[in-house]
């Protein structure tokens, strides 16, 4: 689990190009949504399930059935180690 | 003056013709169906294509089969033809004008022939037919208009509307004596893949307005109408068309999602109302751009609630027969439009069975049309808002003519043509904005910043830009990702900055300019149009300040192939901002 979460630090930093955000302070339990935490957005969402299909065979249909995954890259974990068929 | 419709021409999913259209109207027939001509995997997406092959097109236009034209281009010379044919105008000692909408132009060609391209010199001239503005000025050949002066508005979505707002600007001012206005834009797998990467594709028929909407089915195909001034006359003879008023603006809210309380489209229709001289109970009828998305169709209807208040006339969007048909979707509406004044009757909203309480309702069969007003709606990504209002007898217009007063001259400028220079970009924006942008977008940013701020304005009442090439180098990644890697997992990132429009919509954004918003890409003669424009707008006193920008970038791959063309190799960026005002400003 630990090294999912380091794995996709790493993915979503590239994927959105958050280069001002050194991995170390990027906190799996800090909100990606909204003013307080990460502060992405709807594009965003859309990134990282590109992300999740490349990377883990993941295929999400629905942007909205994403939020309650996407609420933190701790949660993505979770997600994906339950479902990732790569 | 008013701008009379002479003619017009229509293809698309529901007829090659506007005699077929009109009876597929009529009969509530969908032109949505299974993929067939377009060779994507995503078999799985419903489209509305026209029912013919290229080759079919060719041997209508008279043209070799085995020569390659792209099908934006045929479809568009086909209705152009049609348009013509109608019109029967005798074109000689005329100042002629074709004005197209265009977006995709021919990337049908360049998916075809990208790879190849890279290692066959042979095959070098084909790229040629990838930009919008030589597709326009092949298309107005193959429609037999080689002496006319050609140009291509292309504001994503709302293209052909903003493409006869521009005849119809330039016909007042007598720029002109016949333009032919319209759009064309045929299917790709480049768009396809594009408006899936933001899954606002439904996988269904699509329903506009309606409670279980989810997402819009792409189509393609072309219109055009012939304009020409002529003086207002109080009772014209049966069928007689004008164009009455327009509007564009910009929702300045976001990229590809449009504002919950729908402003820019809000504020385009009361200008076409406005300049129409109608008040809102005077409109019969509505052609919604309603594409079937939940975020589109939820705040047109907050708008249409807002400028018509409790008596919504009847409304429909004609997506469910077409599909949308993209940048070409204000012309093919615009000729629906006046189909149904012709012919007295509204076309059913196709689909629609449950009230949205975010919705207007929307008529679910064709009814009777009981004015002679029509108010046609067509609305792009990056918030370019657009519409137009048609009918069948002229009424009042309002703000003709140049004022005398009113001179347009520079206020500033600023160029930034070295990447070195990019680094002034966190001036103007966060890392969190920043990190998005491409090359092309952030010299933009920083120039239209730059001369803004040397102009001591904040926000400018009107933004155009100039653009020969477009977003070379986020299209490019999304092509070669796309023909490298194949049809899934393509960045949306990337394909949101791919339209022309991208530059204008963002700087609107930035800068909060609800104003008019405009995108020329014709050649190296996208800035003389830009700038006409520009003066135009601060001479008619539609405009006290505009930002004129002329933005073109050149990708490692772009500058090879000029050189293997042994013709000047472009830069990697330039990016020219100007502030134009009146003499009072300076």
């Amino acid at each position: 689990m630990e090294q999912l979460i380091k794995d996709l630090k790493l993915q979503i930093k590239n994927a959105l190009n958050l280069e001002e955000l050194p991995l170390e302070e990027f906190d799996e339990n800090a909100p990606l949504f909204g003013d307080e935490g990460i502060g992405l957005d709807s594009i965003d969402i859309l990134e990282i399930i590109v992300l999740l299909e490349k990377e883990y065979g993941i295929r999400l249909a629905n942007p909205k059935e994403g939020k309650a995954i996407f609420q933190s890259v701790k949660t993505i974990a979770e997600y994906v180690q339950a479902n990732r068929k790569k | 003056m008013d701008v009379e419709v002479t003619g017009f021409g229509i293809i698309c999913a529901i007829g090659n013709d506007a005699k077929a259209v009109l009876s597929s109207l009529k009969a509530g027939k969908t032109g949505i169906s299974p993929m067939h001509y377009l060779q994507s995997v995503h078999k799985e997406l419903p489209v509305g294509e026209v029912k013919l092959s290229n080759e079919e097109m060719k041997r209508m236009l008279g043209q070799d089969e085995n020569t390659v034209i792209s099908r934006t281009v045929l479809m568009g010379a086909i209705a152009i033809r049609q348009a013509l044919e109608q019109a029967n105008l005798n074109l000689k000692g005329k100042r002629v004008a074709v004005i197209n909408g265009t977006t995709v132009a021919g990337m049908d060609i360049t998916e075809r022939f990208f790879k190849q391209i890279k290692d066959n010199d042979a095959l070098l001239p084909l790229l040629e037919k990838h930009d919008c503005g030589s597709s326009t000025r092949e298309m107005a050949e193959l429609a037999g208009l080689k002496e006319a002066q050609v140009c291509t508005v292309s504001t994503a979505c709302s293209s052909a509307v903003n493409a006869i707002i521009l005849g119809s600007e330039m016909l007042k001012n007598n720029e002109t004596d016949i333009v032919i206005a319209g759009g064309t834009e045929a299917l790709s797998l480049f768009h396809l893949n594009g408006f899936n990467s933001l899954m606002i594709l439904d996988k269904e028929q699509c329903r506009p307005f309606d409670k279980s909407r989810a997402g819009l089915n792409l189509g393609e195909g072309a219109a055009f109408v012939v304009l020409k001034a002529s003086p207002p006359t109080p009772l014209r003879g049966e069928g007689s068309i004008v164009i009455r008023g327009y509007g564009n603006r910009c929702d300045a809210f976001h990229q590809t999602a449009s504002s919950e309380n729908g402003e820019g489209a809000f504020l385009a229709m009361s200008d076409a109302l406005q300049m129409a001289g109608l008040k809102p109970e005077e409109i019969h009828y509505i052609n919604a751009h309603g594409t079937g998305t939940p975020n589109n169709d939820a705040s047109e209807s907050a708008a249409i609630r807002r400028v018509f208040g409790e008596k919504i006339p009847p409304v429909s969007s004609t997506k469910g027969f077409t599909g949308h048909t993209t940048s070409a979707s204000g012309s093919i509406e615009t000729v629906i439009c006046i189909l149904a004044l012709q012919h007295g009757f509204l076309p059913a909203n196709l689909g629609w069975k449950e009230q949205d309480e975010s919705c207007i309702t929307p008529a679910p069969s064709p009814l009777p049309l009981l004015g002679s007003a029509i108010l046609c709606n067509s609305f792009g990504f990056g918030g370019n808002d657009s519409a137009l209002v048609i009918g069948a007898s002229h009424g009042p217009s309002k703000g003709e003519g140049k004022h005398q007063d009113a001179e347009a001259c520079v206020l500033a400028e600023a160029v930034i043509n070295d990447v070195e220079q990019l680094g002034e970009l966190r001036e103007f924006v966060s890392a969190g904005e920043a990190r998005r942008m491409s090359k092309l977008m952030k010299a933009a940013t920083i120039s239209s910043m730059k001369a803004l701020q040397a102009a001591g304005i904040e926000s400018p009442d009107a933004i155009i830009t100039a653009t020969a090439h477009g977003m070379l180098e986020t299209s490019e990644k999304f092509l070669v990702d796309m023909l490298e890697n194949g049809e899934e997992t393509l960045s949306p990132t990337l394909f949101m900055q791919s339209t022309h429009n991208t530059l204008s919509s963002a700087i609107a954004i930035r800068t909060k300019c609800h104003g008019y918003n405009m995108t020329y890409s014709q050649d190296d003669e996208s800035l003389e149009w830009a700038l006409r424009d520009a003066r135009r707008l601060i001479e008619t006193d539609k405009a006290k300040t505009v930002l004129v920008g002329c933005h073109d970038e050149a990708t490692p791959t772009f500058q090879e192939f000029y050189r293997r063309m042994g013709k000047p190799v472009p830069q990697e960026i330039y990016s020219r901002s100007i502030v134009l005002g009146t003499a009072k400003n300076a």
